[in-house]
């Protein structure tokens, strides 16, 4: 059970930063996700907090004891490799039991602890098959297993499931939670995909050219994403911007896009330039919405519709009916729920706060 | 034109697959297994190679009971085994240190590299002359050496019936080390580094970290290393040939050595075919039972 602190944490590769001065908190217990395309510095972050990186500045506290500088070893903390990092020579027994040797642990707990993992993560009938021989999902289990057989203060796990199928892939999304909720170890989970983090995470950290774009939980960055570079990376469909026509002023309650006014949760910042944010599934179609598309495609998805419309404030996606008749060249009328509708500043691509951004913010929004 | 490139249009791929490995059989036939054959038939007879014109018998099994009733067999045997034994433990070890020394990157890397695989460059008559200049008792440089540091006087290498021995070993060591090296040093490139990551996070100590990983994951190149010393030093020859020619007495007498003086010294040729056969015969199990532990080591 370990809290753990990044403070101005940097690292450079020549000219090359790859970790730009971030600092992050981790809560005790908590199930983190560095989420960010790749090259964001996402591993790199997790490598150094392991100790298999060492940062170029900065500080990495666990507990609030200074490891910055300090060996892997010495900081009692267990990793999931993304290619699992097996010992290919030894069984599945003696890759589990393989850290508690190093810790000098009685052949009796040693026993008790394996026993324990492998029916926890039901890889018991495996012990004494060589890891080689593995299929992929229970080549994941064994490197989960030497992990949690360990007790370590923290899990550090590098996009682990990247080398599975997709459809195994979500059953062993749903099997770490389940391991989490149960364990209620920290762990650091990376991934570049967005449907791991929001099935998995307590609290995802968005990164992006080794900075931290936003830190929240996945309700936050779905609903009031930081950035533009957040809207767009998460959800799919990603969130559609809207051009508004003028500047925006603190205490705007509604914008003009494409010569209509819309309703806008009330503003408490203000922009030169602002650009509307808003779900594709936050966008009603009715005959008396205020913007008006041209049908140029649609997707058929089977619980429901993707219509993509060319508008004079820009291309918008629309999640609708799955029964609506869509046919490329009809109009259709949109309607924007102001509930749900973000700004950010043109210029700078930062979210404008709102009424609803920072109810939500002092915990007063709950939607 | 086209009229003869007919037939080989119309040869089969059988046709097409004995052309191009009948050369081959033909020269492995010619010098492998005819000669495996004639010697097999040799070792029964009584045929001396220098009167080709005098008469053959056969003489059954008389030239192979000789061979085991003869002590001084078991001592060329033995002479041998104490080289391999020894060449192979110590090309081994240092091979191993040196492999783990150059698989650290350092400045010159590649310099020392190279430098130390000049060994294996040289041929091993020219090896085996100037190690004899080496260790002359008068001038050799390297009598000069234990003399200067030990004190000894009148120290002597090749002409000591105790020492003779681990000269051999020690040459064929200092030619060899950078092959075996070689060899390991593919096996720890083999090894992926998140593995030493994985051991590392796992708190591994440093021994534990060689002897259950480094050492088990470079086995199966170990084992090839061993392999091919163990094949290359039971017939070892040449080197042996030049500094020592088998002394002093019959101190470095190795098989094969004997084996030489039998066959074009005595010119004893059914019995030295014979004597060709029981090396043949214990290369080959020899051999046999390291393949079968490397396909082990390989399997997991």
């Amino acid at each position: 059970m370990t809290a753990i602190a990044l403070k101005s944490l940097r690292r450079a590769f020549g000219s090359f930063v790859a970790v730009k001065d971030i600092d992050l908190t981790i809560e005790d217990g908590k199930f983190v996700v560095l989420l960010g395309p790749s090259g964001c510095g996402k591993t790199t972050t997790l490598r150094m907090i392991a100790g298999l990186e060492m940062p170029s500045a900065g500080q990495i506290l666990l507990d609030s004891a200074d490891v910055t500088y300090v060996r892997p070893r010495d900081r009692d903390i267990a990793m999931v490799f993304q290619l699992f990092a097996l010992y290919p020579h030894m069984t599945v027994r003696e890759n589990l039991a393989f850290p508690l040797e190093n810790e000098r642990l009685k052949r009796a707990e040693i026993e008790r602890r394996i026993a324990d993992t492998t029916a926890m993560l039901r890889i018991d009938h495996l012990l004494n098959s060589r890891t080689g021989g593995l299929s992929g999902g229970d080549r994941q289990r064994v490197a989960l297993g030497r992990a949690i057989v360990r007790q370590p203060k923290a899990f550090l796990m590098d996009e682990p499931l990247g080398t599975l199928d997709a459809e195994f892939r979500e059953l062993m999304c749903i099997e770490l939670r389940k391991l989490h909720n149960r364990l209620r170890t920290t762990t650091v989970f990376v991934t570049h995909d967005q449907d791991e983090a929001m099935a998995l995470a307590d609290h995802i950290v968005v990164m992006k050219d080794g900075e931290i774009q936003q830190s929240d939980t996945p309700e936050g960055i779905y609903t009031f994403p930081a950035t533009m570079f957040v809207a767009n990376f998460i959800g799919r469909p990603p969130m559609n911007f809207l051009t508004v026509e003028g500047a925006v002023q603190a205490g705007a309650t509604d914008v003009q896009v494409a010569g209509q006014a819309v309703k806008i949760p009330t503003l408490r910042g203000s922009a030169a330039r602002a650009v509307i944010g808003i779900r594709p599934s936050q966008l009603r179609v009715s005959d008396t919405g205020t913007l008006a598309g041209k049908i140029v495609a649609a997707e058929f998805f089977g619980s429901h519709q993707i219509a993509t419309l060319t508008t004079d404030a820009g291309t918008v996606k629309v999640e609708t009916d799955r029964n609506a008749r869509l046919t490329p060249g009809q109009t259709l009328r949109l309607r924007l729920e102001t509930e749900r509708i973000v700004l950010f500043d043109a210029e700078s691509e930062k979210l404008l706060a709102s009424d609803t951004s920072l109810a939500r913010a002092f915990g007063g929004y709950h939607g | 034109m086209l009229r003869s490139a007919t037939p080989l249009r119309g040869m089969t791929d059988r046709t097409l697959a004995w052309l191009f490995i009948g050369p081959t059989i033909l020269l492995l036939l010619a010098f492998n297994l005819f000669p495996l054959i004639w010697t097999i038939i040799l070792s029964f007879t009584n045929y001396r190679a220098n009167r080709p014109s005098a008469a053959i018998s056969g003489v059954g099994f008389d030239n192979y009971s000789r061979l085991m009733n003869d002590e001084a067999v078991w001592g060329y045997l033995q002479s041998t085994a104490h080289f391999v034994v020894g060449s192979i433990v110590l090309q081994v070890a240092l091979g191993f240190a040196l492999a783990l020394l150059i698989d650290k990157k350092f400045r010159g890397h590649s310099f020392w590299t190279t430098a130390i695989l000049m060994p294996i460059m040289l041929s091993p008559a020219v090896v085996g002359t100037f190690w004899t200049y080496f260790f002359q008792p008068q001038y050799g440089i390297f009598n000069y050496i234990i003399i200067f540091f030990s004190g000894v006087e009148n120290f002597t290498m090749l002409g000591n019936v105790n020492l003779a021995p681990w000269a051999i070993i020690l040459v064929d060591t200092w030619m060899w080390t950078p092959y075996v090296m070689l060899l390991l040093l593919a096996g720890l490139r083999s090894i992926p580094p998140y593995i030493y990551e994985a051991a590392e996070i796992d708190r591994a100590s440093g021994f534990r970290l060689f002897f259950r990983i480094t050492l088990p994951m470079v086995m199966p190149f170990l084992v090839l290393a061993v392999l091919f010393r163990l094949i290359e030093n039971f017939k070892m020859f040449d080197l042996v040939n030049q500094l020592t020619n088998g002394g002093p007495g019959s101190a470095t007498e190795l098989a094969s050595i004997n084996l030489k003086r039998q066959a074009f010294e005595m010119w004893r040729t059914g019995y030295s075919s014979a004597f060709a056969m029981l090396l043949f015969v214990s290369i080959y199990g020899l051999s046999n039972i390291v393949v079968r532990y490397l396909e082990k080591v390989k399997q997991r």
